[in-house]
Parts: C-alpha cells; sequence; structure tokens
C-alpha cells in the first residue's frame, strides 16, 4: 500500500471521527443548556474552552452566545476546526483515496457533505441545527458499520481503524476536560446542585450512559464518570481502550518495531493515577499529558508510513 | 394530441434521431416514441434524478478558477444518442486498423523510417514535429505497440458519413464518463433500457487491465500496475481515480515513485520500496522524466526514461507516442493504411489543408471566412478558428500567426456536425455532437461499444469540449434485429 494512500486513509478517519464528536459534543451541550435553570451560570464559552478555540472565536466574533459559538463550532469554515470545515477534509481525503475504497463509502461521505452544505442556514435555529447533528452522527456511524462489513480487514483499514482509535482518545480528553472547567473550584454551589446532570450528560455525548450504569452500578457521579472514561478496558470510547486499539493495529502493520513503548508508558502511567483523588488542576494536567503523548505517537506514525514532506526524489528511501 | 416532436426542427446538418423529415429514424424508433409518452414536467423529473446522481456519486471535472472552487459537476445531458450496431461494428474494425497503422508508423518512425526513406512522407515533418523525442530512436515496445490507448473523434458530416477528426494519442481522456453516463442512463431510464438490446460499455476496464498486463516486461510473472496521475488538481482526476479503481492498480503521484541505481522503478510504501512494472501514466512526455525532459517538472519522475529504455517498466503509452498525434501527421494516415497493412482505409479523414504546403497555404489563406483553423499539435480546442463563427479581427489576427508559422497550422472545411435532440428548458433542441470512441492495443485491439458522445450545448456551436460549455450524452450501441 502506498505511504500517500496511508496518510490519507489515517487522515480521513481522523476528521470523520472528529466530525462525529464535535457532533455528539454540541448536541449534548446543547441539551445540557437546556436543562439548566437561567441562573446556573454555565457559558456557551466552555465549548469554546473545551475546544481550545477561544482565541480563534475572539478574531472572528464579539461576544460568545448561543448563535455565534454554535456558527463558529458547527458551519463556520473559516474556522478549520468547525464541524464543517472536518467534514470537508474528511471528503477531500476520500475524494482522493477512491481507487482503494468501495465506491459506496465516497458515496456515503459525500452525500454528508452535500447534505450539510445544503442545511447550512437551517442550523441557525435550534431545531435546524438538532436535525442537522443527528443527521451528521448517522451518517458517521453508518460509514463506519458499512466498512467494516464492505472493506477486506487489511492494511487499508488498519490505517483507518489508527486515525480514529487515536482521534478518538484524544476526543475523550477534550470531553472530558469540561470537568476541570466544570469542577472549578470556584464554581458556585447552585452549579454544584446540578453537576449529576452534567455529569450524565457527558456519558451520553459519548453513548456511554448504559454501560456506566450496567458496569458501574453506582449513582453517577464525577470521579466514577472519569474513571470510568478514562480507565475502562472495554468501553470503546474510554481512553485506555483507544490507546489498547491503536497498540494493536500499529503492531499488526508492517515495520512496526518499538513504535508502541510510547502508548504502553501511557498506559502505566494512566493506569497509576488515582482519579478519586484527583483536583480539577490536576486532571486538566494529565488530559494535557495524554495527549501530548498520542501527539509523539502521531509522529511516530507519520514517519514510519506516510511520504516524507518534499520527498527528494534523487534520495533513496 | 400534440406530439413532443411537432416543436422539433430538423436542421441542415444530419440528425442522429429524426430523417430530414422529422421522422424518427429506424434505430430510434422506440426512443423517440417514449420520449413523445412524457411531458415536458414528466423529462424534468428525469433531468432532475440525474443530476442528482451525478451530484452524490460526485462525478466531476476539475476547472482551475481563483476560488479554488475545483470540482465542477459533470453537465450530462439525459437523452441518449443511438447507433446501430451492424453501423458500429464497421466503424470498430475501421478504428482497430487506424491504430495498428499508426503503432507501425511510430514504430518505423523511431527505427528503420522506410515510410520516409520511400517518399511517401517528407522528412522535414517528423524533424519539425515537437512530439518527435530522440530519447525514443531504436526502442522497439512490445507488439510494436507504442500508442496503447487511443480516443479517435469521429464526426458526421451532412450525408451521415463518419469521419476521423482526429487520433488522441498522447493521453486521451473522457472513458470514465463514458462509462458513468450508462450508470446514470440506467437510474434515469431503467424501462428504456430493459426494452432495448444496447451493448454494454462497462467492459472497457477488463479490457484496459489485460492489454496492460499483456506489454509488461517478458520476465515478469505477476505484474504490478500503476496509473501515475499529475495530482488531485488535474482536471482529468477524476478519472485516473476512477480507472485505478477500476483495474486494482496504485493512484500514484510523482513523489510516489523512485527509480533506483538498477533502474528500476519503486514505489513508496508502507512495506517500503515495491517494484513496479507497468505504468499507464497520464501525465505528457515532457513532464515524464526531469532527467531528460522539462527540468522544472514537478509532476515526473527521475529517472523513468532509464527505467523504460533498460526494458524494466513499461510505459502506456509509449513515450514519443505523440510523433503520429499531430494534425498534419494526421492527414498521411490513409497511405499508412495501405503502406503498412496493405489495405483500403474503412474510414475517411476530413479533407486537410496543410499550412506547411505553399500552395495549399494559399488557399487556406484565401477562405479563412469558411475553414476551421487548428494547431497541429495542440488539444483542448483551445487556439483554433472557426472560420464561419469567428469576427473579421479575429480572421486577420489567424491570418497573421498562420503566416508566421505555417508549420504549426492545419486547416480543414468547416463541416456540419451532426445533431443529436437535447433537452432544453424542458423540451428538446438539436445540438451539435461528435463521438469519442477508446482503442486500445496491445497483444491484441479492443474497441469500446460507442464511446463518448460529447455535446456542444449552446445552440449552433461546434465546439463539444467540456472545458468549453461542453457536455455529454450516453451512447447506445444498439441491435435492431435488423
Amino acid at each position: 500500500m502506498l505511504s500517500r494512500s496511508a496518510e490519507r486513509l489515517y487522515w480521513l478517519a481522523r476528521y470523520l471521527e472528529r466530525t462525529e464528536n464535535t457532533a455528539r459534543l454540541l448536541s449534548v451541550y446543547m441539551n445540557l443548556m437546556f436543562d439548566m435553570p437561567m441562573d446556573v451560570q454555565l457559558s456557551w464559552r466552555n465549548l469554546l474552552t473545551i475546544f481550545g478555540a477561544e482565541n480563534a472565536f475572539l478574531k472572528l466574533y464579539d461576544v460568545p452566545n448561543e448563535q455565534n459559538t454554535m456558527q463558529f463550532l458547527l458551519t463556520d469554515t473559516a474556522n478549520l476546526g468547525s464541524l464543517f470545515s472536518s467534514l470537508n477534509a474528511a471528503r477531500e481525503n476520500i475524494r482522493t483515496s477512491r481507487e482503494i475504497m468501495p465506491d459506496e463509502a465516497w458515496q456515503q461521505v459525500n452525500e454528508m457533505y452535500l447534505f450539510a452544505k445544503e442545511n447550512v442556514d437551517s442550523a441557525t435555529n435550534r431545531r435546524g441545527r438538532v436535525l442537522i447533528l443527528n443527521e451528521i452522527m448517522r451518517g458517521c456511524q453508518r460509514f463506519t458499520g458499512f466498512l467494516s462489513g464492505a472493506m477486506s480487514h487489511d492494511d487499508a483499514l488498519r490505517f483507518i481503524r489508527l486515525g480514529r482509535s487515536i482521534e478518538r482518545a484524544d476526543m475523550t480528553t477534550r470531553i472530558l476536560d469540561i470537568a476541570s472547567v466544570l469542577l472549578a473550584e470556584d464554581r458556585t454551589d447552585k452549579t454544584r446542585q446540578y453537576e449529576n446532570a452534567m455529569w450524565m450528560n457527558v456519558l451520553k455525548s459519548l453513548s456511554a450512559l448504559l454501560m456506566y450504569r450496567k458496569h458501574r452500578r453506582h449513582r453517577i457521579n464525577s470521579a466514577d464518570v472519569l474513571d470510568f472514561l478514562l480507565k475502562d478496558p472495554d468501553f470503546p470510547r474510554s481512553v485506555r481502550h483507544c490507546i489498547k486499539e491503536t497498540e494493536a493495529y500499529i503492531n499488526r502493520l508492517p515495520r512496526s518495531e518499538g513504535l508502541t513503548d510510547n502508548l504502553t508508558e501511557l498506559t502505566a502511567s494512566l493506569m497509576a493515577t488515582d482519579i478519586h483523588r484527583i483536583t480539577p488542576v490536576q486532571l486538566h494536567e494529565l488530559l494535557d499529558a495524554i495527549q501530548a503523548k498520542l501527539a509523539v505517537t502521531h509522529n511516530q506514525i507519520a514517519s514510519t508510513w506516510f511520504l516524507a514532506p518534499n520527498q527528494d526524489q534523487s534520495q533513496s528511501a | 394530441m400534440a406530439s413532443l416532436w411537432d416543436h422539433y426542427t430538423v436542421t441542415n446538418a444530419y440528425d442522429e434521431m429524426r430523417s430530414s423529415g422529422n421522422k424518427a429514424r429506424a434505430s430510434s424508433h422506440h426512443l423517440s416514441n417514449y420520449l413523445d409518452s412524457l411531458d415536458g414536467a414528466a423529462l424534468d423529473v428525469r433531468k432532475t434524478a440525474a443530476d442528482l446522481a451525478i451530484m452524490e456519486m460526485g462525478i466531476t471535472f476539475t476547472v482551475y478558477s481563483d476560488e479554488g472552487n475545483i470540482d465542477r459537476a459533470w453537465p450530462f445531458d439525459i437523452i441518449p444518442r443511438i447507433i446501430e450496431n451492424k453501423e458500429w461494428q464497421r466503424v470498430a474494425v475501421g478504428l482497430k486498423q487506424r491504430l495498428k497503422a499508426l503503432n507501425c508508423f511510430i514504430n518505423d518512425t523511431y527505427n528503420e523510417q522506410s515510410f520516409i526513406k520511400e517518399g511517401l512522407i517528407p522528412e522535414y515533418i517528423i524533424a519539425s514535429s515537437t512530439n518527435f523525442l530522440q530519447e525514443c530512436v531504436g526502442m522497439k515496445p512490445r507488439f510494436g505497440a507504442w500508442a496503447n490507448i487511443c480516443g479517435s473523434d469521429l464526426v458526421r458530416d451532412k450525408d451521415g458519413t463518419f469521419y476521423v477528426l482526429e487520433d488522441n494519442l498522447r493521453v486521451p481522456s473522457g472513458v470514465s464518463y463514458m462509462i458513468e453516463n450508462r450508470v446514470i442512463t440506467k437510474k434515469v431510464f431503467p424501462e428504456l433500457l430493459q426494452d432495448l438490446d444496447v451493448l454494454p460499455v462497462d467492459d472497457y476496464p477488463v479490457n484496459l487491465f489485460e492489454m496492460l498486463m499483456s506489454i509488461a516486461p517478458e520476465h515478469v510473472d505477476t505484474p504490478r500496475i500503476a496509473v501515475l496521475t499529475p495530482g488531485i488538481f488535474n482536471s482529468a482526476y477524476f478519472e485516473h481515480a476512477f480507472l485505478a479503481q477500476q483495474i486494482g492498480a496504485e493512484l500514484v503521484e510523482g513523489a510516489d515513485l523512485v527509480v533506483q541505481e538498477d533502474n528500476c522503478v519503486y514505489m513508496r510504501t508502507i512495506n517500503g520500496l515495491e517494484k513496479v512494472d507497468v505504468i499507464y501514466r497520464r501525465i505528457d512526455d515532457q513532464f515524464l522524466d526531469p532527467e531528460v525532459f522539462r527540468k522544472d517538472s514537478m509532476l515526473g519522475v527521475k529517472g523513468l526514461m532509464r527505467a523504460w529504455k533498460a526494458g524494466n517498466v513499461s510505459l502506456a503509452n509509449a513515450p514519443g507516442s505523440g510523433v503520429a498525434d499531430d494534425k498534419v501527421v494526421y492527414t498521411y494516415v490513409p497511405e499508412m493504411i495501405r503502406y503498412y497493412l496493405n489495405e483500403e482505409p474503412i474510414l475517411p479523414n476530413v479533407p486537410t489543408y496543410m499550412c506547411s504546403d505553399p500552395e495549399q497555404l494559399d488557399y487556406v489563406l484565401a477562405h479563412l471566412d469558411e475553414l476551421v483553423v487548428k494547431p497541429a499539435n495542440e488539444s483542448g480546442g483551445y487556439g483554433m478558428l472557426v472560420g464561419p463563427h469567428a469576427s473579421q479581427e479575429e480572421v486577420e489576427e489567424f491570418r497573421k500567426i498562420i503566416k508566421a508559422h505555417p508549420r504549426n497550422y492545419i486547416a480543414q472545411p468547416t463541416l456540419a456536425l451532426s445533431t443529436c435532440p437535447t433537452l432544453c428548458n424542458n423540451h428538446l433542441e438539436p445540438r451539435h455532437i461528435d463521438l469519442r470512441p477508446f482503442i486500445l492495443q496491445g497483444e491484441s485491439s479492443f474497441v469500446t461499444a460507442g464511446g463518448l458522445t460529447r455535446v456542444a450545448l449552446k445552440r449552433g456551436s461546434l465546439v463539444v469540449n467540456s472545458s468549453q460549455g461542453g457536455g455529454s450524452k450516453d451512447t447506445w450501441i444498439i441491435n435492431t434485429g435488423m
């Protein structure tokens, strides 16, 4: 398989996973906002914090109200981190990978893109937004489901799954970062009362509510939710599980010797952390550290399998 | 009841579906009646369905623009163009005959040059051809097949005779649209395709694959094939990806390939370097190898010519094939057929005046307002003069250019180009069309069933190129049982 193709498939999967998770996050946050009584201070600004996009936002907009925040994160293609931008990037990667993908795979992503483009205007109201987000989430899942039934489980699919599992681990840490914001020491008593509702929504955003209940058999509380989403070995969106999958895909690819050491270390330090005693500041640092480690693995993947930028043709590889 | 055809006007040109008395031709009887049973609104529903399918299938061609909006939906007209199989079989034999002769000519040009020595073509024509590559002298590709993939443009004149307008031997494009057009038609008119005996077109990729396998270097057991594209910004990228997918080949760009000390071509894969044996290249000669041709080419592969000359990789089409894709050389094709094959040409050329010949040049300059003037070796429909449609200034402009570079121009009478009913704002109007069949030659020869029918969507226009407002139609070769 061509290095170039591997790279495109990997990015296709990352962008599509990012698209799906962005849709999940926006949709859950909207729900959360609807549940909250008017006097609980929870702002749309938090969403920008989760995406690490406050500065980028302020360059394009002034007030972080619902309308602006949603537009910025959902439809604004001037924001490279918006859902539409991710979807565009996913489409561009699959458009240029058509020779290695079943036709229907391309058509599904293309249809999703056309749907989004056609419905841009309806994203300004809540109802239209909910419909778009639902359709995007469904579309991404259709795609994933279609591939597992229609593509040989070969290196090409492994690069797709590799990209997906890394992106998924990364997105879960970003969603959990919501906690370091919401659990800030200076939060009001009123906010504390609604904490469970928040955690419920965090679980929902990762489709984890039922699995949490089944496996933890606890009432919902912040430490248990964090522990579940960071350390559970079996839940598909928990950070630990995603790392385990990433390792497995890497090990099945050629020339992968030594490439999983970084992830082994990451798992070890994650498992050694006592989530039940962690402060919000420590949590934020932990999540940052996980993200940094994932970036290291990404760079290793790129330098092992992808086409080096400006590869000099005279140079033998 | 009023008929859809009451308002259809057959022009002076030959109409593919209606005779001069506006009666359905025998092969189009069924289609004519069927269309008549639909009203304007029903036709529009079909058209909308086709447009939607094109969007969803992502059938695009690329237009360079400032806004970076690089993909345009493929303009497709839902009314098919019909050719009777009996007539087509004759044309197909003529096309194979033509490509065989052209390949003999190319092989001869780079080897013995007997055609020139016997005085059948003046030496200066070859010597002055920009597509003649010194680097290819002495090469003998397998089966003597240099141009393995050819797209010939056919037009019908007033009396219905098919003429060959040109043979595209470099990197002809359009075959993917021929195949996708049929896919769309199956969605739009499923009932029609069921009732009529229409030859399928989707066997092209299989034949392309077999041809590419047949030309692989002899010592290779299971050849690896790659399609070399200039990249995602090329106007034909969709087609490169489509063909690579259809034949199960790798789609590579120049940077994916490397030629090593052993003069073999390798591609960069996740396993490291892997050898490539056959390259279906969709890059022009000049960009193929910066070591030999244009030094500034970012698209090509350094050392590719070395590898090809060492016999370690086969290139389709072979470099230098373009020497026969020249409108001056074109005029000698009937002679080539007689000389190399000892046969009479089945398909006629369009009468062509060569500006390089002083007598013919005088005639051309005196009749610029009625002739079509074309550069001898350009493609894409740019830089040509359609005399009857040109302004006085344009004619004078061309007069100067032709006088300055007579070898670079040829002229042909303005052909009427046949018309075909085309959907324009809910009703049918005649629009001019041509036909580009694709011919393959490796160990054996193959011709597509029909080809890509291109249509000039503007009333009266004769320019069918997609880059200049042309569209396309599905082409049906049908058995009428007669």
